[in-house]
């Protein structure tokens, strides 16, 4: 398993925004959906070694991220997309990703394809010298899904990486996820129900900070059938069905 | 048109890339290099050459304040250059790293080359930067050896107190405005109270305490760059 969560619990202050999450996942790509405010950035935040959780166990890559050495090992491993890619505007693509692949300590010599790769499987090869303040809200997110992938990494976070991308680059974006989950755990947190169904083997739904549905997508559609709950697509009326009774 | 038959065997987005990564490589300067070299770690060292405050336009500012510095201090006597280095230096140190400055902090916490070592680096070579153009300019301008050697710990002290206030601000402009007013504060009191600023800049007695008061600042950092919620 490249990811256990045990009782995983953060809080912020009196807000317990993670509420004893226990997950276990492997290769493939797991989809956390949930509303606004469910603690699916925290949660995402926590594997990604930036935020500490406040009790409970974690275990990433077969490796204790609260132990310096192990966290480093996994840091190495590891691709992430924060939900908001703070980005340097003087840089260009090449230069950005490049930046990253070298704080994700790979080696020197298989930095430039490394860079190349990701910068093409975005589809940015032709902005490359781009410099990044003159680049559109999409193809920044796209940016930063290279230096998310530059390492070819084991386990990649994304959080929201489909905000301000249009349908063909979403599309191409999915088949990009699918690929990776090959190899690798990919978790993506969403709110947009139509990207779990194509993209997703795994889904977790998230609701006040708690895990309320574990399942495939087909499970989740599943819950939706005759439930009545409101939603344009079978999808969408499972959530709906599930955070209704969640809530209930 | 004429068509290409490509060998079955052949990948061409592979050759591609590959050709890619040739013409798109980037040839690390000579600074990068030598960085790369003396810190062992390539994604330190290319941390350390994009520093704001090490950048030609940065350094070539403090040259021209110093520059003016040594003719001020020449035509009246009084040590500029000793007053106006750490204020230079504090200002440097706030904009070196941290997560006011740089707008990818959240990433930069998730990387295997720690955000910390990344802000020591920053903060030593501007700290050495700022130091050595202010020793030279300090010797320039014919200043007494003991005034040159003296103010380098009061810098101390100012930067890290720029660095701690910019550190848990989350803001550059609020450590420099804790630098410069920590400064200007201490320079002023030091004349109230000798009638001099030579004084203020090599005062024996206030080592210790200035070194104290950098630990405490640097401590300060420490805790501010922590994972929020564990330790490191």
């Amino acid at each position: 398993m490249n990811v256990e969560l045990s009782e995983l619990v953060r809080r912020f202050g009196r807000t317990q925004a993670v509420a004893g999450v226990s997950l276990r996942a492997g290769p493939g790509v797991f989809g956390l959906l949930g509303p606004n405010g469910a603690g699916k950035t925290s949660l995402l935040r926590m594997m990604a070694t930036v935020l500490a959780p406040s009790s409970g166990h974690m275990e990433l890559l077969g490796r204790d991220p609260g132990e310096h050495a192990q966290r480093r090992e996994i840091r190495r491993r590891l691709g992430y997309l924060p939900q908001n890619l703070g980005y340097y505007p003087g840089f260009t693509v090449t230069e950005f990703v490049e930046y990253f692949a070298l704080l994700k300590d790979m080696p020197p010599g298989q930095v430039p394809r490394a860079v190349a790769t990701a910068v093409e499987r975005v589809g940015l090869g032709d902005r490359r010298r781009s410099k990044l303040k003159s680049l559109s809200g999409g193809m920044l997110r796209r940016v930063g899904i290279a230096q998310a992938i530059v390492n070819d990494p084991e386990l990649l976070l994304l959080d929201e990486p489909t905000a301000g991308l249009d349908p063909e680059q979403r599309m191409g974006f999915r088949a990009l996820l699918r690929e990776m989950g090959e190899r690798a755990t990919v978790m993506v947190s969403t709110h947009l129900v139509e990207d779990v169904g194509a993209a997703c083997t795994e889904v977790a739904l998230m609701n006040q900070g708690s895990v309320v549905f574990y399942g495939t997508p087909g499970e989740l559609t599943a819950r939706g059938e005759g439930s009545g709950a409101a939603g344009d697509a079978p999808l969408e009326r499972g959530y709906s069905a599930v955070l209704a009774e969640a809530r209930s | 048109m004429n068509e290409v038959n490509v060998p079955p065997d052949v990948d061409l987005g592979r050759v591609w890339t590959g050709v890619a990564a040739r013409v798109w490589c980037r040839t690390p300067g000579r600074a990068e290099r030598l960085a790369t070299r003396l810190l062992r770690s390539p994604g330190l060292a290319r941390a350390l050459v994009v520093t704001p405050s090490l950048l030609l336009g940065w350094v070539i500012a403090t040259c021209v304040v110093l520059i003016a510095g040594i003719a001020a201090t020449r035509g009246t006597g009084t040590p500029w250059v000793a007053l106006l280095d750490p204020a230079l230096a504090a200002a440097g140190i706030a904009y070196a790293y941290g997560p006011g400055i740089d707008p990818a902090w959240e990433l930069s916490q998730s990387m295997a080359v720690s955000d910390r070592m990344v802000l020591l680096a920053r903060a030593l070579a501007v700290f050495g930067l700022n130091a050595g153009l202010g020793l030279i300019a300090s010797t320039v301008s014919g200043t007494a050896a003991a005034v040159t050697f003296g103010w380098l710990v009061p810098m101390t002290a100012v930067c890290a107190l720029a660095l701690a206030a910019a550190t848990l601000a989350r803001s550059a402009n609020v450590g420099v405005a804790a630098g410069m007013a920590g400064w200007a504060i201490t320079v002023l009191a030091g004349r109230v109270a000798a009638g001099t600023v030579n004084v203020v800049v090599t005062p024996q007695f206030l080592v210790l305490p200035y070194l104290a008061f950098a630990a405490c600042c640097g401590a300060l950092v420490l805790y501010a760059t922590r994972i929020p919620g564990g330790a490191r």
